[in-house]
């Protein structure tokens, strides 16, 4: 929202001379965010008056002429122009050499240089409104095509020279509120509001706003409300005799500065009375209003035509504001309907000050798509004391500038009025929530003049009169005097008070320093970058890795239409990750902890909270060139975060079904040691690798289950003796049958050796078809001394011998 | 005789000085010292000499042999102390060669710092799932009925739950602050901990807004816990977090979950508070809000408002990683590309 700073200063008493930053600041720190403090006077920096002196032809352009014109200088200046309205005398906006306008109202500012215009000499430009940014307050009038901004009816006494924002009286601070920060403060969205809080602040004093006055001359007009409990009050006041044309320039102006756009007297008289008190009020052509006003709920299938032209087919929550007979002519503290706008040829209206309750608005407003500046103000709560005065502002705006009107009936409902509250706050919590000494003169000298009434017993209770202003749900409780207390002395002038906590036993979360120790080795250690990757899955991502989605969770409106579903597994968001990332590495390692989700009912708290079930996994990613090599690598690292997350180990096997998007010949199940299968690893299929588009060779994936992982105590490796005598190392190459696997081997080994190792397979040349060799590394130990060659020979060939009875095992 | 092993002496211990490396003092021991060397092929003539010329001789011969020896492996030891793997000296100023590669996420790296800042003070850290109810999203945090952040255009709804409400409406937390509920709902109180977590707003995107971002919530419930004890704890976490005294300052803030409410902002580290874009130009940056936890919520949560009362802020985690790097663009958080995490080893 936009203040005028101007126009806070008619209602406060404000110091002189305040400054952009220091208004911000305090105002800021005290009330509400002020995002930008903006002077309009800087949009026609530079710009002056001129007086066309004399107009002459120009020699080479039929539309243009040549005008000398009185700059305030000594000699005239000569002026190029294409303006259709010019004539001698006329007082002009001219912007010289040196200031800057927007070329024909588009693109960016530029500045003037002196410049020949098809050969003439041109110092500037005579301006149109759209060249300063100043159409909405110089509207271009429909039948002129170039016509430049003429102020000699409006600024006649204007001399030439003088600062185009002077004689405009476009100095001042426009306050640009966060709309965000104004929630809670339905009084706010007005600036005698504003200038209430300044006035807090400052200390100045607020001036009281006109009283409305029926005339006794004035009849009655039938105003009924048929749900009470939706309009509170409805006040309606009909004047004859308008005459819609433009405001008086100030008005305009003043509503201009605050970013809405002047449209004629009777429009912007209601827009005024909205931003002077946050008061949205309404006018209707008399002459489209039939007996009355009768406020009620819209019909099953009812339909309305907005003022903007919007055709709204309506619900029967919807409010409406209907004449008496009974013909909707708007939509209730939200807009006009479209047949009640007010024309230059309107005489009689009828002037709507009312109050609607406010989660009603916002369930229009929001259904049907259509918030104004109206709903926006009542959805926030507006005290229905607020339409008096209103009432009072219209009623002495009308008769200062269209003393032709005259106020002919008036009537209302009153069907309830915001009720005042009183509350006892004690000195006591107050100093100990606060957390520093708060006197009862300080609490009243920060309340009086937001119009609290006080009242203290002389002890330690102050009872407290919220205003209606700030009594529709803003403050009801004493913490809420708390806030207002404290933020009128100003948090930053409380000193910091050590908590008195008692420090307890010392924090131990096992499971928290598991999930720390995992990522940390599997980024430090294992070399992978831990990444986040959204909740919801790319459909095509879905289908690649062959993920079911009848048992997914899915957002009733999801980012884009092909993001519907949250994920039920890392692996799509991970192969995802993995993919754009191919780009740019050939061989990188992905890691990502996160949640996953899949439908179920889950009731922790509550009976009747159903969540679905949630499960916190770990995901891995690794990119690579050889299948075989990247697979070992995942494995490798897979069987190493037990030791360093410091959990319950775990074993692989095939167990169960292939995950859909792993290679047949390479994937394997995480089993915990009770034989639960907490995980998978794999590599990604050749046709799954295909369809995703990676531009790596191989990617293999794992994923397992955080919440399964059981941490441990503590670090649970037991000690190992270091061997007495020395260990003697072999290697052995065998060649064995296709299907005898290394654990075959390993096992048929076991008993003979200290320990085996791995080394490598070989397939090809000197191997026979359906045979691979295999080679690995053992360590022998002699248990009562250093082993003889004889001896190490010995357990050789009883090794051999073992592989060959046992696997068909033959030396290379 | 005599002369020719002095001859001989003369010319070793100046071949041996004039030796380059091992190799060619080994070949030179060989020459004077070995088995056809030229001190053994002198002794032979030793034979033809008297005993007593045969003694004398012997005698200076034994004497040259381990004079030589000496100076051989004094030369030795000479040229160990001065060697060099190098022949040529190498280009010492190629850089070093690169670590193994991986990291943690920035955000998380933030996380544990706030993590160990807070576990030093013994708060315990806390994590909730992300999917939850309106009951905890909304309701039990004092939001109005109607109040706009319940809207679908605000929070992400789960499909077939957005028309029912409260319990039985679920979405993706838009806030951490429901879990904390959930929290005392189960601990009670008095109550200190952390929670950092990732939070979810259905709203367009841009260099500043995010469909998922991260928020760190603190809370301690105590008896009378005042809010400028509250104010001394942020200090202490923002000094702790950045290594220097961050100046903080508290403001008027409304959050329906909090009375009073305040808007908690440090002074922007990319300008020093001096005015940049990243700060709108106003030298500070609003990181947290923060507040007393709304009798409301209290209530909610099953503690009695007259008793306990609380602290609790709400650190904007990306806020906070962007302020410690610079980084420009919040969407990079989610962006799983290496070019940028791999920065921030
Ligand atoms: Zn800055």
């Amino acid at each position: 929202m936009k203040a005028s700073l101007n126009w806070i200063r008619t209602y406060a008493d404000l110091p002189a001379d305040i400054t952009a930053e220091q208004l911000s600041h305090d105002l800021t720190m005290r009330t509400v965010e002020v995002e930008a403090v903006t002077n309009p006077a800087d949009l026609v920096d530079g710009i002056i008056i001129g007086r066309v002196i004399t107009i002459r032809k120009h020699p080479q352009a039929d539309r243009l002429v040549v005008c000398d014109v009185d700059i305030g200088e000594e000699e005239t200046s000569q002026i190029v122009c294409g303006g259709t309205n010019l004539y001698e005398n006329q007082l002009v906006v001219v912007a010289p050499v040196g200031a800057s306008v927007r070329w024909h109202g588009e693109g960016q500012r530029v500045e003037l240089a002196a410049a020949k215009v098809r050969g003439v000499v041109s110092n500037g430009m005579i301006c149109a409104s759209e060249e300063l940014d100043l159409e909405d307050l110089f509207p271009p009038s429909e039948d002129e095509e170039a016509e430049i901004v003429d102020l000699t009816a409006l600024f006649p006494d204007a001399c030439p020279g003088q600062p185009l924002a002077d004689v405009l009286g476009l100095g001042d601070l426009i306050l640009d509120i966060d709309n965000k920060s104004l929630t809670n403060r339905p009084d706010l969205w007005g600036h005698y509001g504003l200038a209430r809080e300044l006035c807090a602040i400052y200390g100045g004093t607020l001036r009281p706003l006109p009283t409305y006055q029926k005339p006794e001359s004035a009849a009655d007009y039938a105003v009924s409300i048929a749900d009470p409990s939706r309009c509170f009050r409805y006040d309606a006041v009909v004047y004859e005799g308008v005459r819609p044309e433009k405001s008086p320039f100030h008005m305009r102006r003043l509503i201009w500065s605050v970013g809405m756009r002047p449209i004629n007297i009777i429009v912007d008289i209601t827009n005024y009375i909205m931003l002077a008190v946050g008061q949205p009020t309404h006018a209707f052509d008399e002459s489209h209003v039939r007996n009355g006003i009768r406020v009620r709920t819209a019909k099953e299938g009812e339909s309305l035509e907005l003022l903007d032209g919007r055709e709204l087919t309506l619900l029967p929550s919807d409010l409406l504001i209907c004449d008496g007979g009974d013909k909707a002519i708007g939509l209730a503290g939200i807009m006009g309907g479209a047949r009640d706008s007010i024309l230059p040829e309107t005489r009689n209206i009828v002037f709507e000050v009312a109050n609607f309750e406010a989660i009603g608005i916002r369930k229009t407003a929001s259904h049907h798509r259509v918030r104004t500046e109206a709903s926006m103000r009542f959805e926030k709560a507006i005290d229905t004391q607020r339409c008096d005065l209103a009432l009072g502002i219209a009623q002495q705006l009308l008769s200062e500038w269209q003393p032709g009107a005259r106020l002919v009936a008036a009537g209302a409902h009153r069907a309830r009025e915001t009720e005042s509250i009183e509350l006892p706050v004690s000195l006591q919590f107050l100093n100990v929530r606060s957390g520093c000494p708060i006197t009862a003169e300080a609490a009243a000298a920060a309340l009086t003049p937001l119009g609290f009434g006080v009242c203290f017993d002389g002890r330690d209770t102050l009872t407290l009169q919220v205003p209606s202003w700030r009594a529709t749900g803003d403050v009801s409780i004493k913490d809420d005097i708390l806030e207002e207390v404290c933020r009128m002395i100003g948090y930053e002038n409380f000193r910091y008070t050590p908590p008195a906590i008692t420090l307890g036993k010392a924090v131990r979360q096992l499971g928290m320093e598991s999930d720390r120790a995992i990522r940390e080795f599997l980024a430090y250690r294992a070399g992978l970058q831990e990444i986040f990757t959204y909740p919801w899955v790319d459909d095509s991502f879905l289908s690649i890795t062959g993920g079911k989605t009848d048992s997914l969770v899915s957002l009733a409106s999801p980012p884009s239409p092909d993001h519907h579903y949250l994920r039920g597994s890392l692996i799509p968001g991970l192969l995802e990750a993995t993919v754009l990332n191919s780009r740019y590495y050939e061989t990188y390692g992905l890691f990502e902890v996160a949640q996953v989700f899949a439908k179920g009912e889950v009731s922790l708290f509550t009976a009747e909270e159903k969540l679905p079930l949630q499960e916190r996994r770990l995901g891995l990613a690794l990119a690579g060139a050889e299948p075989f090599p990247l697979f070992r690598l995942l494995k490798g690292i897979l069987s190493q975060i037990p030791r360093f997350g410091r959990v319950q180990g775990w074993s692989f096997a095939p167990v169960g079904d292939k995950m859909p998007w792993a290679d047949r010949n390479a994937w394997l199940r995480i089993v915990s040691e009770d034989g639960t299968v907490i995980g998978s690893m794999g590599l990604l299929s050749p046709k799954a690798t295909a369809d995703s588009g990676v531009r790596v060779p191989c990617v293999a994936l794992a994923e397992l289950s955080l919440d399964q992982m059981v941490p441990l105590q503590s670090r649970d490796n037991r000690f190992e003796h270091l061997p007495l005598f020395p260990l003697v190392e072999q290697d052995l190459s065998i060649v064995v049958d296709e299907k005898i696997s290394w654990a075959q081997v390993s096992e048929a080994v076991s008993n003979h050796v200290h320990d085996a190792e791995f080394v490598e397979e070989y397939r090809g040349e000197q191997v026979p078809e359906g045979k691979k060799s295999l080679m690995f590394r053992f360590r022998l130990s002699g248990e009562t001394g250093t082993l003889t060659a004889e001896a190490i020979d010995q357990m050789r060939s009883r090794l051999i011998k073992k592989l060959k009875y046992t696997i068909g095992a033959e030396m290379r | 005789m005599t002369d020719k092993l002095k001859e001989i002496r003369l010319a070793g211990l100046e071949a041996f000085a004039a030796a380059e490396t091992s190799d060619q003092l080994e070949l030179l021991r060989q020459q004077y010292l070995g088995k056809k060397g030229l001190l053994t092929e002198i002794l032979k003539g030793l034979g033809r000499l008297s005993p007593e010329e045969r003694r004398q001789t012997g005698q200076l011969a034994n004497e040259i042999k381990n004079q030589l020896a000496g100076a051989i492996e004094s030369r030795k030891e000479e040229l160990l102390a001065n060697a060099s793997l190098f022949v040529q000296p190498p280009d010492l100023t190629i850089p070093g060669t690169g670590m193994a590669r991986g990291g943690l996420h920035p955000v998380t790296q933030m996380c544990y710092d706030l993590n160990d800042a807070f576990r030093s003070l013994n708060f315990e850290i806390f994590s909730e799932d992300e999917i939850t109810s309106e009951l905890y999203a909304f309701d039990h945090l004092n939001f109005p009925p109607g109040h706009p952040a319940r809207e679908t255009m605000d929070t992400y709804w789960i499909e077939g739950t957005e028309s029912k409400h409260g319990a039985e409406r679920l979405c993706l937390r838009p806030h951490l602050t429901g879990g904390s509920v959930r929290y005392l709902q189960k601990h009670g109180a008095p109550a200190r901990f952390v929670y950092p977590g990732r939070v979810f707003r259905n709203e367009s995107t841009d260099s500043r807004h995010e469909r998922a971002f991260f928020q760190y919530e603190a809370l301690i419930v105590d008896r009378d816990f005042s809010f400028s004890s509250g104010l001394l704890l942020v200090r202490t976490i923002l000094e702790k977090v950045f290594g220097r005294e961050i100046p903080v300052r508290m403001r008027a803030g409304f959050f329906p979950f909090v009375e009073p409410g305040f808007e908690i902002d440090m002074a922007c580290q990319v300008c020093g508070g001096e005015g940049c874009p990243v700060c709108q130009h106003s030298g500070w940056v609003e990181v947290m809000p923060g507040g007393s936890p709304h009798p409301n919520v209290l209530r909610a949560a099953g503690l009695d408002p007259d008793v306990w009362s609380g602290f609790f802020i709400n650190i904007g985690l990306d806020r906070l990683v962007m302020m410690r790097y610079g980084v420009d663009d919040v969407r990079l958080f989610h962006s799983a590309d290496l070019r940028f995490l791999e920065q921030f080893r």
